[in-house]
């Protein structure tokens, strides 16, 4: 891949550094001045034997000496200009920006160009609704425009088409007239592409894109969106540029507030400078409240905010009153939940931000938009809840909500109207919502199984909302860190760079089956040409690299006597996972629960920094149990045997703060210097119980108290000094009755004996040897790996699991031996928006067929319904037995992916289908209005209005496949269940439209 | 096989009757077994909730044959598949048809179907190939792209709302094909397979089986994905092009009367197939025009029952 650079004439010399290097910190310009010229990057990818000079082919027809498509108002930024240069030359641009720098106006610019040389253009965003936004700013804009969502289509002969990728993506399967029209595809949002349920949509629609057309993509800023433009380039064989910027038209200041404290410390200023001692000084306000607190959290999971003690404010509330008084308003706080985002705003229940003429204009803003509803949903408690928080200027906004109510607050927090908008992430992509702060509640988030804490990537996306342009000279943003936060992660976060833009590629049958049905789809090619292999292709030079620096390495030890020394390094390996063999088995929850009482000794391994060492003696010291608890795991009805337990453990500990403040705790023997520090050990950790019991203080919180416990402790191994410290026998105290117990301890001794007779023992150096030769094996292992990830991805990637779901399709008689697509294949092509084979087998078999219209809606719905629900009722019998067809169909499925060797996890396939809001659904379809629905389940509205639309889309595609096999009867059928469901709030126009 | 006319001597007849007694032996029993005509009851287990595909109808609580055929059963559904009807489009099918009307922005095309199938001029990519809408020029244009009784091949894109079957042409590939022969054959006779497009390199030779039944036998055509090639190169190239050397005439001519010979005798087509039945004319010397005569005919039938009696036994032997 031959590379041109060419820098825009605005960069400076010294900011010449190539997109992949620019941090975020050094960006911003010296001065928040506009005029001073901003920086932007320009490169360009040529694909392979590409000649540049023969490029000056005008495809767009613009160029040179023609007039601008379209001219702004305002002055144009560096990057903005140089990203309308190369749409004018008539090629593809990536622009990798800020959501608020402006990328709108590229976008406007190739719709102005397409319109002015009669070409088609199409722009697919991430998310319906920001799709309906888009579409009504284009509309305003040029009257050529039309939408197709899953929902709506508006004008589908227009020039300008709004759309979904999704449905690009199958417009192009389906091979629409637009392919053959369509001369400029935007890409807004091309970020989301590292998501991991949809990215691949994008990689489908990019490498199936036509030929002729060219690309746009806007993205958030990534450092290597010249990865992404190579790969644009390769597939399509066509320049694509590259114009990155990290520039921000309102620079931002980056506050902590620390819980429990009462003031914002600034710690990244205006101009990217972290400020190292307001850093500090803030963790300092939190180090009173982590002591006491400490035993506290001990394997609590984060609860959000608390809303702090009785009679005292809690800290939202005195962070919100602080903005509104410094007039920091209007303020987005965005945390993680739809639960967390109501629970705050309702502490705002004593604010009252507007004045009285504001509140007129919601109240006359909010009727006006809720007329389009019936007066029984108008009634609806979300509804009504709504006005009165609204009239105080404070607003919800989350996926939860009825898309009606989410709109609204969309248009009243644009005009100004809410001060004080508490939002989930969602908010912090599409349209330019800004705000003049933005504030983090939380750091930590779900992302489907575990909490983990806020990429540095994401807080710049969000943070992105602070700051409006023309109106704030800078934004601001807010960072609420508490104790569970280690400094450095915090650091990590506001000081670290965007996430690159990373493949999240994934095989699905639908995908497999819609490419072998056309003549010259083909998966492979799919593959071949996926972001992923890129990627993969890319990094195996590396990768090459690294093992031959590895082998001269591993070359360069030389051990004497290495076969001898192998021989005893071996039985020192044997040892040692007999050993561990006995202690999990005398360790295990079963055998060891009943004496994990408070005060008894025991022995625990401590961690050292050098390697594992080389004898039979091993790293242990003393320790005293305080409690244990069980660890709690998402599956909450496991046995108490099964669980897995934590021991908090008095002993002593070196306790480390790096330069960041991030607090380690490394376990040491007694003897050293050290904190007595109580921690919670996994059971893994502990090596073996005594018999001995100790009295322990009640209140260890004093630094004397714990102090003190543990020299009585010293105290009683010195007493034992002679023969140590009696443990409990695993077969007479612990009853452990186990055969493989003892076959371990018996070999455990015949391991001994042979180390006493070992002749490499005595040697001189052994354990340095050992060492030597124990680093060598460690390379030795690193080479093989990587050496196992060159062969997966020289090889074709997902080659073999390409393979094992043929095996699939064929077994099924989705396809046949010559991938042929059959019956069975031509209605899984059909349907995208639900488990492809789980609802075609259901379907062969006749289910839907022998339900009546409702109870197959609601059998339906457990194809789109993915939040569990804890304690949701069981739905009535009769549908209760057709779930459990759906169940056993489910199982058969998945035990067949398993059979053709795909990693599947049969239950967890199975229980992917929820039958949780069945019977809402099936009153839904039966006539009940929304508020009656709305009381059989705990959901929110907007989760189970979207889900009613899904539902249509898959009975849409259903109608298509039953229309395939000419079974009229179940067509008709699957008509009426959309007549059925599609009415009144769920389907409610967009306000946008 | 019924029209198959031949003006056969003694020995040959009783040569062709011998082969084709065996090709009906060697096939398999269970098809004619599940055989109805038009009004059959087809046997269902009425507990069973039956899906009715094509072909099929209710009928006083009875599922009626509304065509003849073979029932096929997947799962619960039960459809007829035709045998000697006309040819009915699925999405996907690559289909040969030949222009017969130019409409407003579209093209109607004989494509042996109920109806006529419908190519729009947006469906078709432009000769320039630039992406763009289509303007009035571009229709009033349309005949420069095709002309009545212009040879076209396309795929099946669907039906419409309504009930029009609507083609595309997805790449540079489908579209006008010309200098070649346009076979009509019954449409059973061509299975969908995962190409219908053959390039025959060592006869220069485009294979096109179409679905519908509509076979072309053409000079091989670069497809040239690239079409902003200058002006007058184009006009240069046009004049080698419309030269056909006569050796591929030849082979177009020996490759079409290959199929010709198969369909009279009823056999699938199959690249496979067309290109041993065209090697063994030429490896027997047998004269392009002989290719039609009584005694091709036979030897074609009698050595396509040896390669089927062959595949059974290796089939039997490989158990």
């Amino acid at each position: 891949m031959e590379t041109l650079k060419r820098k825009a004439p605005e960069v400076p010399a010294a900011r010449a550094n190539s997109p992949t290097k620019a941090p975020r910190d050094d960006d911003a310009p010296a001065a928040p001045a506009a005029s001073e010229p901003v920086a932007c990057v320009h490169d360009v990818s040529y694909p392979e034997g590409y000649d540049a000079s023969t490029s000056s082919r005008i495809v767009a027809g613009g160029g040179e000496g023609v007039a601008p498509a379209k001219t702004f108002p305002f002055k144009l930024d560096p990057f903005q200009s140089e990203a309308i240069r190369c749409l004018d030359n008539g090629e593809s641009v990536m622009v990798s920006a800020h959501t608020s720098a402006g990328k709108t106006v590229v976008a406007l610019y190739v719709i102005a160009m397409s319109l002015r040389n009669q070409q088609r253009v199409i722009y697919t965003s991430p998310i319906k609704a920001l799709s309906n936004q888009k579409y009504r700013e284009f509309k305003e804009e040029f009257s050529d425009v039309g939408l197709m969502t899953g929902d709506v289509t508006i004008e589908p002969n227009a020039s300008c088409l709004v759309m979904t990728t999704e449905i690009w993506r199958s417009m192009q399967y389906k091979g629409s007239e637009v392919m053959r029209e369509v001369a400029w595809v935007i890409f807004d949002e091309v970020h989301y592409m590292r998501d991991r349920e949809r990215g691949v949509v994008w990689e489908e629609s990019i490498v199936m894109a036509p030929k002729n057309s060219r690309f746009v993509f806007l993205s958030a800023t990534v450092p290597n969106a010249k990865e992404f433009a190579d790969w644009v380039a390769k597939v399509h064989k066509q320049p694509c540029h590259i114009v990155y910027t990290d520039y921000r038209p309102t620079p931002l200041q980056h506050y902590v507030f620390p819980s429990g404290g009462d003031g914002l410390y600034l710690v990244v200023d205006e101009n990217g400078k972290f400020r190292e001692d307001s850093f500090q000084k803030s963790l300092n306000v939190l180090a009173p409240a982590s002591g006491g607190d400490k035993k506290r959290e001990n394997g609590k999971r984060q609860k959000g905010i608390s809303a702090g003690k009785p009679g005292e404010e809690s800290d939202i509330f005195k962070m919100v009153k602080m903005i509104i008084q410094r007039q920091y308003d209007p303020v987005i706080l965005f945390s993680f939940s739809k639960r967390e985002c109501e629970f705050l705003a309702m502490q705002m229940a004593k604010m009252d931000l507007n004045e009285d003429d504001e509140k007129v204009n919601i109240e006359t803003i909010f009727w006006s938009a809720m007329d389009l509803l019936s007066d029984d949903d108008k009634k609806l408690p979300q509804v009504s809840n709504m006005l009165p928080l609204l009239k105080r200027g404070i607003g919800v906004h989350h996926s939860g909500l009825l898309p009606i109510l989410k709109e609204v607050i969309e248009i009243l927090f644009q005009e100004g109207l809410i001060k004080c908008l508490f939002a989930t992430e969602t908010f912090s992509i599409g349209l330019n919502m800004p705000a003049k702060t933005v504030v983090f509640t939380n750091v930590r988030k779900f992302d489907g199984d575990r909490f983990r804490w806020l990429s540095s990537g994401e807080y710049i996306q969000m943070s992105g909302r602070a700051g409006r342009r023309g109106i704030d000279d800078r934004g601001i943003c807010i960072l609420m860190v508490d104790d569970k936060m280690e400094p450095s992660t915090a650091k990590m976060m506001l000081k670290g760079g965007a996430d690159s833009l990373n493949s999240a590629f994934h095989l699905s049958y639908n995908m497999l089956l819609n490419q072998m049905r056309c003549e010259d789809g083909d998966p492979e090619k799919l593959l071949r040409h996926s972001f992923y292999q890129f990627q993969a292709d890319r990094a195996l030079p590396d990768l090459e690299k690294r093992v031959r620096e590895l082998e001269i390495e591993r070359n360069s030890m030389v051990i004497d006597e290495e076969e001898s020394l192998k021989d005893y390094y071996d039985l020192l390996e044997q040892y040692k996972t007999l050993k561990k063999d006995v202690r999990d088995i005398v360790l295990s929850p079963k055998y060891v629960l009943p004496f994990l009482q408070s005060g008894r000794l025991v022995r625990v391994q401590f961690s050292t920094d050098e390697q594992p060492t080389f004898s039979i003696d091993e790293n242990v010291t003393w320790g005293i149990i305080i409690n244990f608890e069980k660890v709690k795991t998402q599956a909450e009805d496991r046995k108490p045997e099964d669980c897995d337990y934590a021991v908090d453990i008095l002993t002593r500990c070196s306790v480390n703060k790096d330069i960041s403040g991030k607090k380690t705790m490394k376990i040491i023997p007694l003897k050293d210097r050290g904190e007595p520090v109580v921690i919670s050990l996994p059971l893994s950790q502990i090596d073996g119980l005594s018999s001995v019991r100790m009295y322990i203080p009640k209140d260890l919180l004093p630094v004397e108290a714990r102090e003190n416990t543990l020299r009585k402790v010293e105290e009683v191994i010195s007493r034992f000094a002679k023969d140590g410290i009696p443990l409990l026998d695993p077969e007479e105290d612990m009853e452990v009755k186990s055969s493989s117990y003892r076959k371990a301890t018996r070999r455990i001794e015949a391991l001994e004996s042979l180390f006493e007779k070992h002749d490499v023992r005595n040697s001189p150096h052994i354990q340095q040897r050992l060492k030597i030769f124990h680093a060598k094996k460690e390379i030795s292992a690193k080479i093989k790996s990587i050496k196992k990830t060159m062969r997966a991805s020289t090889a074709l990637a997902f080659k073999d699991e390409l393979k094992a779901r043929k095996r699939v399709l064929r077994r099924l008689g989705y396809i046949t031996s010559e991938d042929v697509v059959e019956v069975k294949g031509k209605v899984a092509c059909e349907i995208s928006s639900a488990d492809e084979l789980t609802l075609t087998e259901l379907m062969f078999s006749g289910a839907l067929k022998d339900a009546t219209v409702e109870q197959m809606v609601a059998l339906l719905s457990c194809f789109v319904w993915q939040e569990k629900l804890q304690d949701a009722p069981k739905p009535r019998d009769e549908l209760d037995l057709l779930f459990y067809q759906l169940q056993e169909t489910a199982r058969r499925v998945a035990n067949l992916q398993l059979e053709c060797k795909i990693q599947i996890d049969v239950e967890t396939f199975v229980n992917s289908f929820r039958p949780d809001v069945m019977e809402a659904v099936y009153s839904w379809a039966r006539g009940s209005k929304f508020h009656q629905i709305m009381e059989m389940t705990q959901v929110f509205e907007g989760s189970l209005i979207r889900a009613i639309r899904r539902l249509e889309e898959v009975l849409q595609q259903l109608i298509l496949a039953s229309k395939s096999i000419g079974e009229t009867e179940l067509e008709a059928k699957l008509e009426e269940a959309v007549s059925k469901i599609k009415r009144d709030i769920v389907f409610a126009a967009s306000l946008y439209l | 096989m019924r029209d198959l006319h031949l003006p056969l001597n003694q020995t040959q007849r009783v040569r062709l009757e011998a082969a084709l007694h065996e090709l009906q032996s060697l096939a398999p029993a269970a098809a004619s077994a599940a055989s109805v005509t038009v009004a059959d009851n087809i046997p269902v287990n009425q507990e069973d909730n039956i899906l009715k595909g094509h072909g099929t109808s209710d009928h006083d609580g009875e599922v009626v044959a509304t065509l003849c055929g073979v029932v096929e059963r997947v799962n619960k559904l039960v459809y007829v598949r035709t045998l000697r009807a006309r040819y009915k489009p699925e999405v996907g099918d690559i289909i040969v048809g030949r222009v017969i009307e130019i409409a407003p922005k579209r093209w109607r095309l004989e494509i042996n179907f109920s109806q006529d199938a419908v190519l729009m001029l947006s469906s078709m990519n432009l000769p320039d190939g630039i992406q763009r809408r289509r303007t009035a020029v571009d229709e009033l244009n349309m005949r420069s792209i095709f002309e009545e009784n212009d040879v076209v091949c396309a795929e099946v894109r669907g039906f419409q709302h309504d009930g029009s079957l609507h083609l595309q042409a997805r790449s540079q590939k489908y579209g006008k094909l010309q200098r070649g022969q346009l076979l009509t054959v019954p449409a059973y006779l061509v299975k969908r397979r995962k190409q219908h497009f053959h390039h025959l390199e060592q006869y220069d030779v485009d294979l096109i089986l179409g679905c519908n039944g509509f076979v072309w036998v053409g000079q091989h055509v670069l497809v040239r994905e690239n079409t902003e090639s200058k002006e007058d190169k184009q006009k240069l190239s046009d004049e080698v092009d419309t030269f056909t050397p006569i050796e591929t005439r030849k082979h177009i001519c020996r490759l079409a009367n290959a199929v010709r010979v198969l369909s009279a005798l009823g056999f699938t087509l199959t690249i496979e197939l067309i290109i041993q039945t065209a090697e063994a004319s030429l490896s027997s010397n047998v004269e392009i025009n002989d290719m039609l005569g009584a005694e091709f005919y036979v030897q074609t039938a009698e050595r396509e029952a040896r390669r089927r009696a062959d595949l059974l036994r290796k089939k039997n032997g490989a158990r």
